[in-house]
């Protein structure tokens, strides 16, 4: 039995490229499960899905701890201490990366020990889809690596997609971009061992009245230290010499992220921006550009 | 104590009482209408919330407000603005806090508190004229839980619940509840409607309710990205056009006396507003559902027409 994990962050579609990915896998005769693990979870927050795929009946149930090959849709995650991306991946097993950079230079900066195969997943969505929605290259990218066929992954994106999208045409564009993805990436050989968990100690919380267990939190206004700049696809850059100081974009970041600087400018905390570029529209003189976070790394 | 109007954005207080790096989604309508409340109510509230997108807000252990805050079943908000009412009563009669150190009480819930499931709470609440604010953001579904129908859904939306299909080829097919005037109907002192894309109409609405004690409501129509199917970059410009098409009219009730504070010169058709939202995608395509649209822009220039506003 293959087991998959998908992370990536609300509105990237993980849920969505698990789904593509066990279809395929059933198109294809084997036995297949794929799930996301509900929570409270928003646009831009990380988010789990799974997948089962095996020659046999599945008996196993619930979130996979173990997976031979996770999938990394958003490469900042790989930073993320509440997403854990790599946690328990087994020895040998598969790391797929959405990134613009090669194998070789992600093994070395995050130091490791997996097969890596990095694909840019969001530029191939933006040249095709208009969107950095990752869903069907994601889906697309592990279905090849696991040797599904080009047949069941194009019927599968096929099926999967008609539920979701209005019109034929995005149909028909997700499906190029699947065999596209399915000609850029090789299948591999999956075999993995068990990796020895980490020694964690078990941790065992007593029952407690409402008053003791139920979370109070004394700090005031310390959510900055949540980053959310990294669910980033695009960042607004300001052009000065057209900014008139009218405040637009000011009045208008639902975050409360721009401030003035002490010429009066406006200026970002990109730390915690979320790069929903509704400066960009709002404002009025045009002088706010909306670059790709990539080429700003 | 009469609070001068604000003019222009420059007058907007430039503190941020409500902090970045929450939980919610990049383009949410709701956060951008709660940064503004809570820059004009400052930071001595005590924020009551019903379970909705907002109860994430505050995550042990990090949390995005300056104030107190407090969650309750969905239900039960204004139950809970209640007790803490009392209880600062409580203490600044037995001398334990000094008056001046008193703390506004605002209740914030989403639609399906506001509009279904707390409604009976908040008529008590009224009924028993408890002095707070009510801020509701209305994203028109219950969101938080994936977007299904809720009294404040539209005609003609698709949610969850109200998939279009072969047999219900329109989404939703009840129109909204108007929320405006059920708590209209019980009289409390101060009531409006907000929106995130007016922030200095919405500023000026909580100085004119300052003034007043007990009820002070307020309904915020604000853009959801993921549920209502639209660009993030886009609730600013949506919020406006459901102004400018007069879906979502901008007004006041002091006492009981309807004042609308922002009237379109010339109203833009309502499907100017419906186009481009994942929502309502299917009344225009495939084919045109023409019965539908006409409806729905029927219901708005009705409105507008009682008002005498619409000639
Ligand atoms: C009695 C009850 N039923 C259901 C839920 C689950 N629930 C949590 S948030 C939510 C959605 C609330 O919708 P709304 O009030 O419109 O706020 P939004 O999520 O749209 O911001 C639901 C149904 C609950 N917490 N309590
Ligand atoms: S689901 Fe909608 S209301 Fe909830 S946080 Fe996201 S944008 Fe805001
Ligand atoms: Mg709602």
């Amino acid at each position: 039995m293959l087991s998959l994990r998908f992370h990536g962050r609300g509105g990237q579609g993980a849920k969505v490229a698990s789904r593509i990915l066990g279809t395929a896998a059933f198109l294809e005769g084997f036995y297949v499960q794929d799930f996301p693990l509900y929570g409270a979870e928003r646009r831009g927050a990380p988010i789990t899905a799974f997948a089962h795929i095996s020659e046999d009946p599945i008996m196993e149930r619930g979130v996979i701890s173990d997976p031979d090959m996770v999938v990394v849709m958003d490469e900042t995650l790989l930073q993320d201490t509440r997403a854990k991306p790599l946690s328990g991946l087994r020895k040998n097993g598969v790391i797929l990366i959405n990134t613009s950079r090669t194998p070789e230079e992600v093994t070395a900066d995050h130091g490791v020990e997996a097969q890596v195969v990095t694909l840019d997943m969001t530029k191939m969505s933006l040249t095709m889809l208009g969107e950095p929605i990752l869903s069907t290259p994601a889906g697309a990218a592990a279905a090849r690596i696991v040797g599904i066929g080009e047949e069941s992954l194009k019927e599968a994106v096929e099926n999967v997609l008609a539920g979701i999208l209005s019109e034929g045409e995005e149909l028909d564009e997700n499906v190029k971009l699947a065999l596209s993805v399915f000609l850029a990436v090789t299948p591999l050989d999956i075999t993995t061992v068990e990796a020895l968990p980490e020694a964690s100690p078990v941790i065992i919380v007593p029952f407690e009245p409402a008053h003791i267990s139920s979370p109070t939190i004394n700090a005031l206004g310390n959510s900055p230290l949540r980053k959310t700049g990294n669910w980033r696809v695009f960042r607004p850059v300001w052009n000065r010499e057209v900014c008139t100081k009218c405040m637009a974009c000011l009045a208008r970041c639902p975050d409360g992220c721009i401030s003035l600087d002490e010429e009066g400018f406006p200026c970002v905390d990109y730390e915690n921006c979320k790069g929903c570029l509704i400066c960009v529209r709002v404002c009025p003189a045009e002088g706010i550009e909306r670059v790709r976070e990539a080429q700003v790394l | 104590m009469k609070e001068e109007p604000i003019k222009s954005f420059r007058d907007i207080p430039g503190e941020e009482v409500l902090c970045s790096g929450t939980p919610a989604c990049a383009g949410c309508g709701g956060l951008l209408t709660l940064r503004h409340c809570l820059k004009a109510l400052g930071d001595r509230v005590v924020i009551v919330n019903a379970a909705s997108c907002f109860t994430l807000l505050a995550i042990y252990p990090l949390n995005p407000f300056k104030n107190s805050w407090l969650y309750t079943a969905m239900a039960s908000a204004p139950a809970g603005a209640q007790g803490v009412r009392d209880a600062l009563d409580v203490l600044i009669e037995k001398g334990k806090l000094d008056s001046e150190e008193d703390l506004k009480v605002v209740v914030l819930t989403g639609d399906g508190s506001a509009y279904d499931m707390g409604l009976s709470s908040t008529s008590g609440a009224l009924y028993r004229n408890l002095d707070f604010y009510y801020i509701c953001y209305d994203n028109e579904a219950y969101g938080n839980t994936g977007f299904q129908e809720s009294g404040a859904t539209p005609l003609g939306s698709k949610t969850a619940t109200t998939p279009p299909g072969e047999r219900h080829p329109i989404g939703s097919e009840l129109p909204k509840k108007d929320l405006f005037e059920i708590w209209k109907s019980h009289r409390p002192p101060y009531l409006a409607t907000i929106s995130p894309a007016y922030p200095i109409d919405l500023i000026n609405k909580f100085k004119r309710a300052g003034q007043y004690r007990g009820p002070k409501l307020f309904i915020s129509l604000v853009p959801c990205p993921p549920g209502w199917g639209t660009d993030p970059s886009r609730s600013v410009d949506l919020a406006k056009l459901a102004v400018e098409t007069g879906v979502w009219a901008l007004k006041e009730a002091v006492r009981g006396e309807v004042g609308h504070t922002v009237v379109p010169k010339r109203f833009k058709p309502v499907e100017e507003y419906l186009r481009g939202q994942g929502r309502f995608a299917h009344l225009f395509r495939p084919v045109r559902q023409e019965e539908t649209l006409r409806e729905i822009q029927e219901r708005v220039d009705e409105y507008w027409r009682l008002h005498k506003l619409l000639l």
